[in-house]
Parts: structure tokens; C-alpha cells; sequence
């Protein structure tokens, strides 16, 4: 087991994972009470364009897929503010047409392109050092962002028009909390892809939910959840020759699987058993 | 000194004139009322006053405009949509707001609002009356000259509407603060709002409720089928 540790590849895994672990699942707290899981999934589907670009224009898709994933949010959070469309038809517009370029981009280019199968189903094992520190850039960034301001993010969430009275600016917030969604969301395609990076983003703070008794107790259970899932899942994944980001999914819904169980135990048999 | 006046008020949302030349006052240390239909401007009349939506004409709030004194308007919304499930407690969602208050006066005003006992249950457990005391504290803790209540009593039973209404009096007694509030309850407004505005689009009426609220004034504000009876 210990052995693992010594291979670059899987030290390379384990940083990323834990970093990216760390934020998708502090992130979908906030994806998760403002309801906005479709807005997740709508951008990692739309930075495929960006993914496309990166690979035609031969420049790291990861780079890419994030510009344009920002680009997507912000315009989704001018749109949202502008027009009286609903949030999941403006997400569904970005979604689809998002997509729909990427498609077209990857016509343009010629032959089999193997790093577009990392982007769609996740491969961290894959991971070069840049990457890595690119990663650990951002998540830093994001994070700062998130805990330092966490308290008016979840008062801006909870009623706006409450927290632009108590001094929140209600547009620069509600854009820098997609952006930060967004390029959170592209950053853990790398690990899961972009049909599973949701996952990261809530079984984490659904596993937490069942146990936590207040917000920063949520916080930080989440997060150690999520990289516990990252963990289990890595080592799963390399010991039985599995896919990486699909063994995650399975280990996080394992483990909410028997959180929920033991949560529905009443306490009192728990202490006859110990 | 006025603590809201508006001058020459419209209102167009799309294509469509929500609020037509509305001009009042309210004046320092008044419990004034809003009243009208579903539709008649209320919650934009707020939206306005706050500065969340384009108007023309003229608000001032407390003799300047709201963006330079936010920080002395207390606002209680009609609704919290949020996920319920989410743990969040009563203590960490007044903290969310950054409070004007010593920790003893947070402490008093607590007791006081009656969410002291309350402080550790969690925010999506609350009854809707226990919820509106938590919106109120939050919104003190600013100690704020204007207090604005968007229909806070909605969805609260009978008895837990009077304790409210009995709070938002000793509010406006004890702590000298203006309150204006959008209501559905015409007879607890009735009862304790020293001026009642009554909003259809325009302004159908403005002042004491003894003075203004009448058969005639109903009946143009929600249509033949309401009658009066003063108990």
C-alpha cells in the first residue's frame, strides 16, 4: 500500500485529488442551497467547447476549457440579471449550444484524440505537475474566496435583497459565485470528467447533511468526507485496475450509503452495542 | 423629519407600468402600512425604495439616497427559499450579518425578540413565527432607523400574527425605530399602523387608518366583494 505512495504518478493523484476533493465538495454546500446542481453539470457539459479549442489549437484544454468555462458563467450570471428567463433555461441555452460547439470544433481536427476521453471520463493518474500546480493555484484562490466570505455568500443565497441591505454587491457576488462554480467544476474534470464531476459535488455534502448539526460543522465534514472518498477511491481504483474518477463516485456513495444507515439507528442501540 | 419620501414614483417593468406617479411620506418614529390586492405594486414599491429596480421620479430615504444609508435600513423578507435540510443554526444565521451590537446587547435584544431559547435550533425546523423573530433580531442587530416588513405575518396562524404585530409595536415603542410594512391583515393594520398606503398600481389612499380606510377605499382596492365590519 505504502508502496504506492512511492510512484510520481499516484503522489501527483493523491495531491490533486485531495485538493480538488477538498473544493468541489466546500463549493456544492453552496451549489447545493442555492439549488443550483444543473448549473454544475450545464458548465461542465458547455466546456467541452473549451476543451475542443485547447486540443485544435494545440495549447493545454485544461487552460482553455477554464476561460471559457468563466466566460459561460459570467454570461450566465448577466443573462440571469437582465432577462426575466429562468435560470435553468438560460443554463440549458449555455448547456446544449456550449456543447454544440464543442462538437462542431472537434470536427475540425483529425483522427483519434485520447485526451478527450480523459476530459469526458476523468483520468488523474494522467496528471503532469503543471497541471498539479495550476490546481493547487486556483483551489487556493477559490477557497480564500469561499471561506472568507462564506457567511454573506450564504446570506446572499439564503435572500439577496437581505444581504444587499446588509452591504453585499448582489451582481459582483452572484458572477464571482458562478465563476468560482465554473472553474471549480472544469478543475475536477481532470478527476472524474465531465459526466461525473457533479458527483464531487454533492455526495459529499449529502453524506454530511445526515449528521451535521450546524453550517461550519457541514463545512468541515464535507470536506474530510470528500477526501475520503478521493482516497478510497484512488487506491480502490489502482489495486482492482479500475477507472479512477467512476471508483470515487462508488466509494462516496458507499460511504453515504452507510452514514444514512447508521444515522437511522437510534442512538440508544448504538449504546447497548458499544 | 421625513424618514421616506417619495415624489413622482413610476415604476415599468418590460413593457408593463407597475407603479403610476406615487408621492408620500412617512415620518420619523411611524408604523406606516401598505395595503392592496395581489399585484398592485407592493413588494416594487419596496424593490424601488431599496433601489433594486430602475424607477423615475424621486426617494429619498432618512433626507439622502438609500445607497448612503443602507447601513441604518433593516429589511425582512417575505420568504427564505432555501434548502431546508441544510443545517444552519439560528446562532450562525444572525452572524451572518455583521452585527452593530456589543455581545451584551446582542444578548438583550435577543431576549427581547425571544429567539434566545432558539439559538441553537436550526433555521429549516423553525415555524414560520419563530422564523420572522430570527428575520427581525438579524435585521436589529444593525440598529437600524427604518425597519422595512415585507408581509411578515403571512403564513403565521392568528395568534402567532397578533404576538408579531405586538412585537413590531414594542419595536417601534421601545427603540424608536420607523416601520414600514407591506400587510394582508387589514384589521391588525387597522389596529396598530398610525398611517396606512394603500397601493393599486396608484396611490388609492395615504394616511390614519381611522381617517382613510373606508368602505369607498376598499371596494376601489379589492373590487365589490369585500365588506368592512369595525370590531
Amino acid at each position: 500500500m505504502l508502496e504506492l505512495l512511492t510512484y510520481p504518478f499516484m503522489q501527483r493523484a493523491l495531491v490533486a485529488g485531495l485538493l480538488l476533493g477538498s473544493l468541489l465538495s466546500l463549493i456544492g454546500i453552496f451549489v447545493i442551497l442555492r439549488r443550483m446542481a444543473f448549473f454544475s453539470d450545464g458548465i461542465a457539459h458547455a466546456s467541452l467547447s473549451g476543451v475542443a479549442a485547447g486540443v485544435l489549437l494545440g495549447s493545454n484544454p485544461l487552460f482553455t476549457a477554464i476561460g471559457f468555462s468563466a466566460v459561460f458563467a459570467a454570461i450566465i450570471a448577466q443573462v440571469e440579471k437582465r432577462t426575466k428567463l429562468s435560470s435553468d433555461a438560460i443554463i440549458g441555452l449555455i448547456f446544449t449550444s456550449g456543447m454544440a460547439l464543442g462538437i462542431i470544433l472537434l470536427s475540425f481536427g483529425s483522427g483519434y484524440r485520447p485526451e478527450l476521453t480523459s476530459y469526458l471520463f476523468g483520468n488523474i493518474l494522467s496528471l503532469q505537475w503543471t497541471d498539479v500546480i495550476l490546481m493547487a493555484g486556483l483551489s487556493a484562490l477559490i477557497a480564500g474566496f469561499i471561506l472568507a466570505r462564506h457567511k454573506l455568500i450564504a446570506l446572499f443565497i439564503l435572500n439577496p435583497e437581505t444581504a444587499y441591505v446588509n452591504g453585499v454587491r448582489i451582481d459582483l457576488y452572484r458572477t464571482l459565485l458562478y465563476i468560482s462554480i465554473a472553474v471549480t467544476v472544469v478543475l475536477g474534470m481532470k478527476l472524474l470528467g465531465i459526466i461525473l464531476v457533479s458527483a464531487l459535488l454533492i455526495i459529499p455534502v449529502s453524506t454530511a447533511k445526515l449528521t451535521a448539526r450546524s453550517f461550519h460543522g457541514l463545512m468541515w465534514s464535507t470536506v474530510i468526507i470528500a477526501d475520503l472518498d478521493v482516497v478510497l477511491g484512488l487506491v480502490l481504483s489502482v489495486f482492482l485496475n479500475l477507472p479512477a474518477g467512476a471508483t470515487i463516485v462508488l466509494c462516496g456513495m458507499a460511504v453515504f450509503a452507510i452514514v444514512a444507515i447508521i444515522s437511522k439507528i437510534p442512538k440508544q442501540q448504538l449504546a447497548v452495542s458499544e | 423629519m421625513s424618514a421616506l419620501k417619495i415624489r413622482n414614483l413610476d415604476v415599468t417593468l418590460g413593457n408593463q407600468r407597475v407603479l403610476e406617479q406615487i408621492s408620500l411620506d412617512v415620518e420619523d418614529g411611524e408604523i406606516a402600512a401598505i395595503i392592496g390586492p395581489n399585484g398592485s405594486g407592493k413588494s416594487t414599491l419596496f424593490r424601488a425604495i431599496l433601489g433594486l429596480v430602475p424607477y423615475s421620479g424621486k426617494i429619498s430615504v432618512l433626507g439622502s439616497p438609500i445607497e448612503k444609508v443602507l447601513s441604518s435600513v433593516g429589511y425582512v423578507p417575505q420568504y427564505f427559499d432555501f434548502d431546508r435540510t441544510i443545517p444552519i443554526t439560528v446562532k450562525e444565521f444572525l452572524s451572518f450579518a455583521k452585527p452593530k451590537l456589543t455581545s451584551k446587547e446582542t444578548e438583550e435584544l435577543c431576549r427581547e425578540v425571544r429567539v434566545d431559547a432558539l439559538e441553537d435550533k436550526l433555521i429549516g425546523e423553525l415555524s414560520g413565527g419563530q422564523l420572522q423573530r430570527v428575520l427581525i433580531a438579524q435585521a436589529l442587530f444593525k440598529k437600524p432607523k427604518l425597519l422595512l416588513l415585507d408581509e411578515p405575518a403571512s403564513g403565521i396562524d392568528i395568534q402567532g400574527a397578533k404576538a408579531f404585530y405586538d412585537l413590531v409595536e414594542h419595536l417601534n415603542r421601545e427603540h424608536k425605530v420607523t416601520v414600514l410594512l407591506i400587510s394582508h391583515e387589514v384589521n391588525f393594520v387597522y389596529g396598530f399602523a398610525h398611517k396606512v398606503i394603500c397601493l393599486n398600481r396608484d396611490l388609492v389612499c395615504h394616511g390614519p387608518p381611522d381617517k382613510v380606510l373606508d368602505k369607498e377605499t376598499l371596494k376601489k382596492l379589492y373590487g365589490s366583494r369585500i365588506d368592512m365590519h369595525i370590531h
